[in-house]
């Protein structure tokens, strides 16, 4: 059966976040006199660039940081837009892309490792609401953990859009050889959507094999003390 | 600024316990920093017991919280009007992630945060860790609550000067910190000691005086320096008092009951005011009418008459937030044109108290000017000076309520010949700047239909290229089709040739 060319799959669609709100994942790792600075949180892009400066300001007088951080700061936030901006006017591809997110993060206490999967095409999706919900129903404490894991899964949907608009590029390339092979474009899109078929291979259920069922389980650590301080020591040893 | 009259009467309807789910939280309500000119009483309204008659006693496992008492519409179960003018971008559904759930979501747990620990000031980048939705919304919730005293809210910060005061109310409360001090406790409106004519001759204090706290008098500096005062004061009595315009002269009660009068019958006559109450310009005028409390100091007092309560009766009922204590509220307003101070005030006063009681307000300008017979150009002017100032203020939300219905206000009234001078600048100012308003709408619209154009633009031209594609499948189609029928004919006529050799 040949999939019809509808609107949803293989035709190129607009760059963006695919989720109701065009929110940027930012990602601040600034160092200043040996002072390190990390930070992580979304941005709303239709917001004008003068609120960059003043966040900036107000993050580095809250914090009680020196003020080098401030421009810092300022500088990166606006590197990350501009990029995102980059994107924007491109085309990415849009197949049928359900895409698994991991989450595996720690804040303050609470370790979160969870995996789902996510459709990449719907266009309404909100991290945000799902963060919430998440920390809800599993009871989490620490209000710090929400906004992590939003940030977690915006960051991941970022980066598949950033691929897809490659393999579009691609694909466009590709069109100027050889017309009509569209079948060929949707087994090259990105490695991280899984084929809906296969996935659905098992023709006698949905519901999904036992071996699977510990990976795609929320789980929810909280640790003491010490084990954050080592990992918090594992951490800094490996990018640095 | 809080109502004067004994708590049992103001019980702020919206507001329900919902902090703590044993004590119901009493929000008291200390005398606010004075914002505006004269020092404000304490009141207390409980939000979910019944008042009782004065003084209630609090229950002693109640939180209490304070927060000043221009902010006491707020509840943290519902969205009152002055939140939906403050933070229009969460309530306009231009963008899916800024709704009024969102905004509720952000504003219930920054309140609660601070509230935690209510001793302590919490910043913003706390606060934004905290939260999930994206930083720039939360620093406008925030910011709109730190303002509003809602949050970071403590006695001791009474003192500082409010964010959204603007150079009027500052010097009025330089007025007010000068003989008074802090009003934080419940002391009754301490007069200022400045008078308006000096004690000795007679003249008008301008510039600076001396003032004697403790006799209650008030020396222009002509006569200080001669030396006129009674026996028994010293030179040492008196401090010197930098006054401004505004400041030289305190407003009596009675100039200011003829200021209301005056401004009853003669509407936006501001000459004809200034006249009528003697003494002071027309630009005094306006900006002590601007910055009297509406209501309640008034309306206790029977000398002022009816007219004072009908204007604080018209002002009631269109009093649209949920507490039911009138009483004046500034509001930011970041459209205000900060350079005309009265357009300022005005734009404050409109954003705050909203359309409705803007409207009202205009009309019964209008109709005060028409009965009066003045000239109706001039009404047109003032009222196109509100509604600019007005349009300003709420320019995404139904400024055209207001143009409606001082037009019919306009259709109403007589034309009558112009007799008083008319500032024809400010008015073509005043329109230039409305019909700039109104471009920049259009502009916008232009650009959104430009860009729903290039949308239909590439949708028409992915639908021709599945046309092209139809067109080609039919194509090859129709060549199999004739190649099969060209090939089963040859086959046909092979076989009739082979016939033909055979018979």
């Amino acid at each position: 059966m040949k999939p019809l060319p509808s609107t949803s799959s293989k035709t190129p669609v607009k760059f963006r976040m695919p989720t109701s709100e065009n929110l940027v994942p930012i990602r601040l790792d600034i160092e200043v006199d040996g002072q390190r600075f990390k930070d992580a949180f979304t941005w709303n892009l239709s917001d004008p660039d003068s609120e960059i400066s003043v966040f900036a300001k107000r993050t580095q007088k809250d914090l009680k940081l020196p003020l080098a951080f401030a421009t810092q700061i300022a500088q990166s936030i606006q590197t990350q837009l501009t990029e995102f901006r980059s994107y924007q006017g491109q085309e990415m591809l849009t197949g049928e892309k359900i895409v698994p997110i991991k989450l595996d993060l720690r804040v303050n206490h609470t370790l979160i490792k969870d995996q789902f999967l996510w459709d990449f095409n719907n266009f309404d999706s909100d991290p945000e609401e799902f963060a919430k919900t998440f920390c809800n129903d599993l009871g989490i404490e620490d209000p710090e953990v929400g906004p992590a894991v939003a940030f977690a899964i915006r960051e991941q949907l970022y980066e598949i859009a950033i691929q897809s608009v490659a393999t579009a590029r691609e694909s466009r390339n590709a069109k100027k050889g050889r017309r009509g092979e569209y079948s060929s474009i949707s087994s090259r899109s990105t490695g991280a959507a899984l084929d809906l078929m296969k996935l659905f291979s098992n023709r006698y259920s949905v519901v999904r094999k036992r071996k699977e069922w510990d990976v795609y389980e929320p789980m929810v650590d909280i640790l003491s003390n010490e084990e954050v301080n080592a990992l918090e020591s594992m951490e800094e040893r490996k990018p640095r | 600024m809080a109502s004067t009259e004994p708590p049992a009467a103001v019980t702020p309807p919206s507001s329900k316990p919902n902090l703590l789910p044993l004590a119901s939280p009493t929000i008291i309500t200390p005398s606010a920093a004075a914002s505006v000119a004269v020092a404000p009483t304490a009141s207390s309204s409980s939000p979910a017991t019944p008042s009782v008659a004065t003084p209630r006693p609090i229950p002693s496992d109640a939180e209490v919280f304070h927060i000043p008492s221009y902010s006491c519409w707020f509840s943290l179960g519902d969205i009152s009007e002055c939140e939906i003018r403050c933070l229009p971008e969460f309530f306009d559904s231009r963008s899916p992630s800024r709704n009024p759930k969102a905004y509720k979501y952000i504003r219930d747990s920054i309140v609660k945060q601070f509230r935690r620990n209510p001793s302590s000031k919490i910043t913003f980048t706390e606060v934004r860790k905290t939260l999930v939705a994206d930083v720039i919304s939360i620093r406008k919730v925030f910011d709109f609550l730190d303002a509003w005293g809602l949050i970071n809210y403590s006695p001791a910060a009474l003192n500082k000067p409010l964010k959204w005061e603007d150079k009027d109310s500052k010097s009025s409360q330089h007025a007010a910190d000068s003989p008074a001090g802090p009003s934080l406790d419940s002391t009754p409106p301490v007069r200022e000691t400045s008078k308006r004519l000096c004690g000795s001759c007679k003249s008008v204090c301008s510039i600076a005086c001396f003032a004697s706290d403790k006799y209650d008098i008030t020396l222009c500096a002509r006569c200080f320096v001669r030396g006129n005062y009674r026996v028994g004061l010293s030179s040492s009595d008196f401090k010197r008092v930098e006054i401004s315009d505004e400041m030289k002269t305190d407003w009596t009660e009675k100039e200011t009951l003829q200021l209301l009068e005056a401004v009853m019958h003669y509407g936006d006559d501001w000459k004809k005011v200034a006249q009528h109450v003697g003494g002071r310009s027309d630009k005094d005028c306006i900006t002590h009418f601007i910055k009297l409390p509406m209501g309640e100091q008034f309306a206790s007092s029977a000398e002022f008459g009816s007219s004072i309560n009908k204007l604080n009766q018209m002002k009631d009922d269109n009093n649209i937030s949920s507490s039911s204590s009138p009483s004046k509220r500034l509001c930011l307003s970041p459209l205000a044109d900060a350079s005309n101070p009265i357009m300022a005030q005005a734009a404050f006063l409109s954003a705050l108290a909203g359309t409705g009681v803007a409207e009202a307000a205009a009309q019964a300008a209008v109709t005060a000017v028409s009965e009066m017979g003045q000239g109706e150009p001039k009404a047109d002017i003032r009222s196109l000076h509100g509604v600019q100032g007005l349009q300003d203020a709420s320019i995404t939300s139904n400024g055209s309520d207001v143009l409606k219905s001082v037009e019919e206000a306009h259709s109403g009234v007589n034309p009558k010949p112009e007799e008083k001078k008319v500032n024809v600048e400010e008015v073509e100012e005043e329109i230039r700047r409305v019909a700039e308003v109104q471009m920049k709408q259009i502009q916008e619209k232009i650009v959104h239909f430009e860009e729903v154009d290039s949308q239909i633009e590439k949708e028409w031209k992915q639908m021709e290229q599945m046309r092209d594609i139809l067109f080609y499948d039919q194509l090859n189609l129709l060549k199999h089709e004739r190649a099969i029928r060209k090939s089963g004919q040859q086959a046909a006529e092979g076989v009739r040739t082979q016939g033909d050799y055979v018979s």
